[in-house]
C-alpha cells in the first residue's frame, strides 16, 4: 500500500518528542479549560441560582434503565482506555505501518484502496492524527459517562458510533470482514463494529425502548451473530481444524503464537504459548469446542430472544466466560506492545451481551420527569425548552442551573474538539508536516556566510552563476543526473516545493549541479529532466561544465562525488543550501531523503518552501 | 430533538468534509510495470579468443545489493579481469555490444533510474567514456543493445520501440517499432507483439527480433533499404504449431524458444548461404535459461536453470551436455579450439574454471571483487 508510510521507525525520537510535545501543551490546555469552566460555572451558579434552591441540591433520581447505564458507562471507560493507549509513544508513527497497514494486508484492493487514503492522510501529519485519536476517544469516553439522560446523552451515543464507524473502516479494514481469515476467535467483526452498536443503542430514543425493551432484539443479533461464526469456524479448508499444518502451524496456532510474541509481561506469554502449543498438539479439539460453544452460546441467545428469558441467563453467562477466556488465551488482551490500540472484541462483545440480557424487561416509566432534571443532568445548555436559548440571560440562567455532570459534558466536548481541530485543519493543507524531514535528517544548520561564486552551464547550454541569481533566493543542490536512489527523490521534493511556493516562486530559483565525475553533459541532465518531469518548471535550473568547474564547485561547497567501483552508484553529498537574495548562504539543509515515501517527499519539499520563505523575509 | 440531531449530522458533515477536502499529491513518476525477470548472464568470444562476460554478483537477497559486473578477457590473454564501467549503479543488469575492438556496455534501468546510460572503450574496458544516454531506458531483452559498423548502435527501448544511435549514441532516431512492424506484410504475419533482441546482420544491415503471436513464425526482420521484411529461420515441422520467441539474436545467430511450459525448448540457429542452418531442439523446460554465450567458430552455450551446461560447437553440431558445472556456475564462456570455461559468481567472489579433457573442471582463476553493498540504497 504506497504511501500509508513514512517509512520511519516507530519509535523515532524527534516524532515521539514531538507528539509527546503536542499531547502536553493540549492537555495543559484542557486543564486550563477545566479550570476557567469550572471557576465560570461556581461564580454564575452563585449569582444566578433560582430562589429557594439549595446550592448543590440535585433533582431526583433519573430513570435510566440498567442495561443503558452499563452500556453508556461500560463503553465510556473503554474509549478513555483507548484514548490513554493511543497516547502510547509509538502510535504516532507507528501505527499507519504496524497496525492499519497489516490490518488490511489480506483484504481485498478496494479496502486497502480506502485503507491507504487514511493511512497516508495519518502519516502525512502524524503529530496532529495521533493527538486528535487521543482526545477524541477520551473525550466521547468522558462525554458517556457524564451524560445519562436527554439529547446530550444521545448525541453522545450518536457520536461514539460515528468515530466507531471511523476507526472500524479506516483502522481496522471494517473489522477485516473481508478478509479470508475471518473468525470470531480473532475478534470478528472488529471491536469498532461492536462500539458502534452500542453507539447507536445509547443514542436511541428513550420512548423506543421504554415502549419495547431491546433486549429481546439485542440477544437474537447477538444469537444470529454467534450461529454465523459457529459455521464459519466449523468450514472446512480454513486451516482452523489443524493444530499443525504442512509442518508449521495451523492458522489458529500460528495466530497464538504471533500473540505471544508481543512484548508482555512473562506470565501472561506463557499463559498465551501454553495454549499455542496446546492448539498445535490438539487443534482439532480445540476447534470442536470453539464450533460447540459458538452454536451453543448461539441457540442460548436466540431462545432468549425468542422469549425465554431462563435460558439467555445462562447463554449471557457461557458467552461471558468464553469471551473472557478467548480475550486472555487468543487475543492475548490485544492492548500490550505498545501499539495496543483497544482491548480487542470480547469485553465490548461481552458488554453488549450483558446489557442485552438486562435490557429483557421493560424500564421502570417515570411518573414525571423532573424539569430540572433535564437543566440540571442532561442539557448543558437552555434546557428542553430550546426557544430563545441563545438569548445571554437565559443562558447563563441554564448555566447557572446546570450540574457538575452537565459541566463535564461540555467539558468533553471541548476535549473532543481541541483533539479533532487540530487534525481538522492539518488536512486541509495537501504538505506533509516538516516534523518528518526533521525526524530523517534532523534540523537545518543555521549559516551566514557568501556563498562560493559558480560559473556553469544550465540545462539548455545558456550560462549560469551565482551572481546571475541575485535578488532572488536560490535553494541549491547537488545531484547524479543517473543516481538510481536519493536524487530523484530530491528532484520531486524540489518539484512539490515549487508547486508549494506558488506565485512566490518566482523569486525562488531551484538549482541543482551536477555531482557525477562521469556522466555530467548536458544531455544527461535533459534526460534526468525529462525522466523526473522538471522540463517544465521554469525556475528549474540544473547545472553543469567542463569536470575542473565542476570539482572546484564541489570543492567550495564541501560536497564529495567519489566514484565506487564494481557497479556502485556515485557517492555524494545529500545537502542543499538556502542562499539569499544577496548570495549569501542562510542554512545548510542536511537532505538525504530517507525512505523516500510520499510523505516524506512532502514533508522535505515543505522543509524546502518554509526555509525559501524565512530566508525571504530576512532583510 | 429532531433539530440538534440535524445540526449533529451538519456539523459531522463538516468535519468529515474537512477531512476529505484534499488528499496527498501523487508525487512519483509514473514507473514500469510488474518486475521483469531477472537478465540473462552473457559471455562473448571472438575468434582471437577476446571476449566479455556479465554475471551478477552480491549474493545478497535485496535486489539494489546485487551488482552486474563486466570482466574482460583480453586477446591473446588467458585471464580474466574486472571492467564495469563506473558512475552507474548496474543493480538493473548491464547491456554489451561489441564490434571491431570497441565495446558499449548499457545500464538497464533500475529503481528510480528511469533511463540507460552508456560507456563506451576501446583498450577492453581499461577505460570507459560516458556515452548514450538511451531515454527512455533499455528493453529488458539480453540483445536490447545492437553495435554496428561506424559506431551505430540499436536500442530497444523499454516502450517498445527501436532507435538507431550514430556517434556512439550521442544521437537517436527512431528505427521502428512494434506498431510500425505490424504495418508491414512481414510484421501482419508475425502478430509481432513485442520486441526482444537487436542485431547488425553481416552487411551491417539492422535487424530485429521480437515474438510473434502467429505459432510456428519466428520474428526476425531485416531492414531492407527503409523495408522491413521477414529474415528468420521457419522452425522444424514437429514445432509449427508452437509458440515461438527470439531470445538472442547476434551477427553470428540466433537463439530461438518454442513452446512454452515443461515443453519449452531451445533451437540455435546460424545464418547460412540462403537462408539459416538450425540445431536440434534442446529441452529447456519451464525454468529456461540462466545464461546464454556465443563464441568463435558459431558456438553457442547455455547454462540451464537447474545448472545444466549444454554446447554447440557450430552449425551442424548436436548439443552437447557438459560435466556437472561447478557450484554457483553463473555463465559458460567459449575459446578457441573449443575451449569452455565455467564462469562461477558467490558473493564477491568470480571463479574461471576450465574444462580438462572433457571430463573435469579445474579452477583457472579467482578474481575477488569489492561489492559496493549499500550504495544503491
Amino acid at each position: 500500500m504506497p504511501g500509508m508510510t513514512s517509512g520511519l521507525s516507530s519509535d523515532n525520537p524527534t516524532i515521539v518528542a514531538a507528539f509527546r510535545s503536542a499531547l502536553l501543551h493540549q492537555g495543559l490546555i484542557l486543564v486550563a479549560v477545566f479550570a476557567v469552566l469550572a471557576l465560570a460555572w461556581l461564580i454564575v451558579r452563585e449569582w444566578l441560582r433560582p430562589a429557594g434552591t439549595p446550592a448543590g441540591s440535585r433533582p431526583g433520581a433519573g430513570s435510566e434503565p440498567a442495561w443503558r447505564l452499563l452500556l453508556r458507562v461500560g463503553f465510556g471507560v473503554l474509549w478513555i482506555f483507548d484514548g490513554l493507549l493511543q497516547a502510547q509513544p509509538a502510535m504516532a508513527e507507528g501505527l499507519p505501518a504496524q497496525v492499519i497497514q497489516p490490518a488490511a494486508a489480506s483484504s481485498p484492493g478496494w479496502v486497502q484502496h480506502i485503507v491507504n487514503w487514511a493511512g497516508t492522510s495519518w502519516s502525512y501529519h502524524p503529530i496532529q492524527a495521533g493527538a486528535a485519536a487521543v482526545w477524541i476517544q477520551i473525550g466521547i469516553g468522558v462525554w458517556l459517562i457524564t451524560a445519562p439522560r436527554g439529547s446530550w446523552s444521545r448525541l453522545a451515543g450518536l457520536v461514539s458510533a460515528g468515530w466507531a464507524l471511523v476507526v472500524w473502516v479506516f483502522g481496522e479494514a471494517f473489522g477485516g470482514i473481508f478478509a479470508p481469515g475471518l473468525s470470531w476467535l480473532f475478534g470478528a467483526p472488529g471491536a469498532a463494529a461492536l462500539y458502534l452498536a452500542a453507539g447507536l443503542l445509547i443514542a436511541a430514543p428513550p420512548r423506543s425502548w421504554r415502549e419495547s425493551p431491546p433486549g429481546r432484539a439485542i440477544l437474537t443479533a447477538l444469537g444470529v451473530f454467534f450461529a454465523g461464526m459457529a459455521v464459519l469456524q466449523a468450514w472446512p479448508g480454513r486451516g482452523f481444524w489443524q493444530g499443525t499444518l504442512h509442518g508449521g502451524s495451523g492458522t489458529l496456532t500460528a495466530m497464538i503464537r504471533s500473540m505471544a510474541t508481543t512484548p508482555q509481561p512473562a506470565v501472561l506469554a506463557g499463559w498465551v504459548s501454553g495454549f499455542a502449543s496446546f492448539t498445535a498438539a490438539h487443534g482439532f479439539a480445540v476447534n470442536l469446542f470453539a464450533v460447540i460453544a459458538l452454536a451453543a452460546v448461539g441457540a442460548g441467545l436466540l431462545a432468549a430472544g425468542r422469549g425465554r428469558p431462563e435460558l439467555g441467563r445462562l447463554a449471557v453467562i457461557a458467552m461471558v466466560v468464553l469471551c473472557l477466556a478467548d480475550w486472555v488465551l487468543v487475543e492475548d488482551f490485544g492492548f500490550f506492545g505498545g501499539l495496543g490500540t483497544d482491548p480487542n472484541s470480547m469485553i465490548p462483545l461481552a458488554l453488549l451481551g450483558v446489557a442485552g440480557y438486562l435490557a429483557l424487561t421493560r424500564a421502570p416509566v417515570p411518573a414525571a420527569e423532573p424539569a430540572g432534571e433535564a437543566a440540571g443532568e442532561a442539557e448543558p445548555v437552555g434546557g428542553a425548552d430550546r426557544s430563545g436559548w441563545f438569548q445571554p440571560a437565559r443562558l447563563a440562567g441554564a448555566f447557572a442551573a446546570a450540574g457538575t455532570r452537565a459541566v463535564l459534558t461540555v467539558w468533553a466536548l471541548v476535549i473532543v474538539l481541541l483533539g479533532a481541530a487540530p487534525m481538522a485543519m492539518a488536512q486541509t493543507s495537501r504538505n506533509a508536516d516538516p516534523i518528518i524531514a526533521q525526524a530523517v535528517d534532523g534540523d537545518a544548520a543555521p549559516l551566514d556566510a557568501t556563498a562560493p561564486a559558480f560559473q556553469l552551464t544550465d540545462q539548455y547550454g545558456r550560462a549560469a552563476s551565482l551572481a546571475g541569481f541575485r535578488g532572488k533566493v536560490v535553494l541549491l543542490t547537488f545531484l547524479d543526473p543517473v543516481c538510481t536512489s536519493d536524487c530523484p527523490v530530491i528532484a520531486q521534493e524540489f518539484r512539490q516545493a515549487d508547486q508549494m511556493l506558488g506565485g512566490t516562486g518566482r523569486n525562488v530559483e531551484l538549482v541543482a549541479i551536477v555531482a557525477n565525475p562521469v556522466y555530467y553533459s548536458a544531455a544527461y541532465t535533459r534526460a534526468f529532466d525529462q525522466a523526473e518531469r522538471l522540463t517544465a518548471l521554469p525556475n528549474w535550473r540544473y547545472l553543469t561544465g567542463s569536470l575542473p568547474q565542476l570539482r572546484q564547485a564541489w570543492k567550495n561547497y564541501g560536497v564529495a562525488a567519489d566514484i565506487l567501483p564494481a557497479g556502485g552508484m556515485i557517492a555524494h553529498s545529500d545537502v542543499t543550501f538556502v542562499i539569499d537574495a544577496n548570495g549569501h548562504t542562510r542554512s545548510e539543509l542536511n537532505f538525504d531523503p530517507g525512505p523516500g515515501t510520499p510523505s516524506t517527499e512532502s514533508s522535505f519539499a515543505a522543509e524546502l518552501t518554509t526555509a525559501a520563505a524565512a530566508v525571504s523575509r530576512q532583510p | 430533538m429532531r433539530a440538534a440531531w440535524g445540526r449533529a449530522v451538519a456539523a459531522a458533515a463538516c468535519v468529515l468534509a474537512a477531512g476529505c477536502a484534499s488528499g496527498p499529491a501523487s508525487t512519483r513518476p509514473a514507473t514500469a510495470g510488474p518486475a521483469a525477470p531477472p537478465p540473462l548472464a552473457t559471455a562473448s568470444t571472438g575468434a582471437a579468443g577476446a571476449g566479455w562476460a556479465i554475471v551478477e554478483m552480491g549474493g545478497s537477497a535485496a535486489q539494489e545489493d546485487n551488482f552486474w559486473e563486466l570482466f574482460v578477457r583480453p586477446a591473446a590473454s588467458a585471464a580474466w579481469r574486472l571492467a564495469t564501467p563506473a558512475g552507474v549503479a548496474d543493480n538493473g543488469g548491464l547491456e554489451a555490444a561489441g564490434t571491431g575492438g570497441s565495446l558499449v556496455a548499457g545500464f538497464r534501468p533500475s529503481q528510480d533510474l528511469a533511463f540507460s546510460p552508456l560507456a563506451a572503450t576501446h583498450d577492453d574496458g581499461a577505460s570507459w567514456a560516458a556515452a548514450g544516454p538511451v531515454t527512455p531506458g533499455l528493453a529488458d531483452a539480453p540483445d536490447a543493445l545492437a553495435a554496428g559498423p561506424g559506431g551505430q548502435l540499436i536500442a530497444l527501448t523499454s516502450e517498445g520501440t527501436a532507435e538507431l544511435g550514430a556517434d556512439t549514441g550521442n544521437a537517436w532516431t527512431r528505427l521502428a517499432s512494434v506498431q510500425t512492424l505490424l504495418a508491414t506484410p512481414a510484421g501482419h504475419t508475425c502478430g509481432l507483439t513485442g520486441l526482444t533482441a537487436a542485431s547488425f546482420g553481416p552487411s551491417g544491415v539492422p535487424m530485429l527480433a521480437g515474438t510473434c503471436s502467429r505459432p510456428g513464425t519466428v520474428g526476425i526482420f531485416a531492414d531492407h533499404g527503409g523495408t522491413w521484411r521477414a529474415a528468420g529461420p521457419a522452425v522444424p515441422p514437429a514445432l509449427a504449431g508452437a509458440d515461438t520467441g527470439v531470445l538472442r539474436l547476434t551477427t553470428s545467430g540466433a537463439l530461438l524458444r518454442a513452446g512454452s511450459g515443461a515443453a519449452a525448448s531451445l533451437i540455435a540457429a546460424w545464418p547460412a548461404a540462403g537462408g539459416w542452418a538450425q540445431s536440434a531442439p534442446l529441452r529447456i523446460g519451464a525454468n529456461g535459461l540462466r545464461a546464454t554465450s556465443f563464441g568463435p567458430g558459431q558456438a553457442v552455450a547455455v547454462v540451464l536453470a537447474d545448472g545444466q551446461g549444454e554446447t554447440l560447437s557450430g552449425p551442424g553440431s548436436s548439443w552437447h551436455a557438459l560435466p556437472r558445472l561447478p557450484a554457483s556456475a553463473a555463465a559458460l564462456a567459449l575459446g578457441p579450439g573449443g575451449q569452455v570455461d565455467a564462469l562461477t559468481a558467490k558473493a564477491g567472489t568470480f571463479a574461471d574454471w576450465r574444462l580438462v579433457a572433457g571430463a573435469r573442471w579445474r579452477l583457472a582463476q579467482t578474481v575477488h571483487v569489492t561489492i559496493p553493498y549499500g550504495s544503491s540504497s
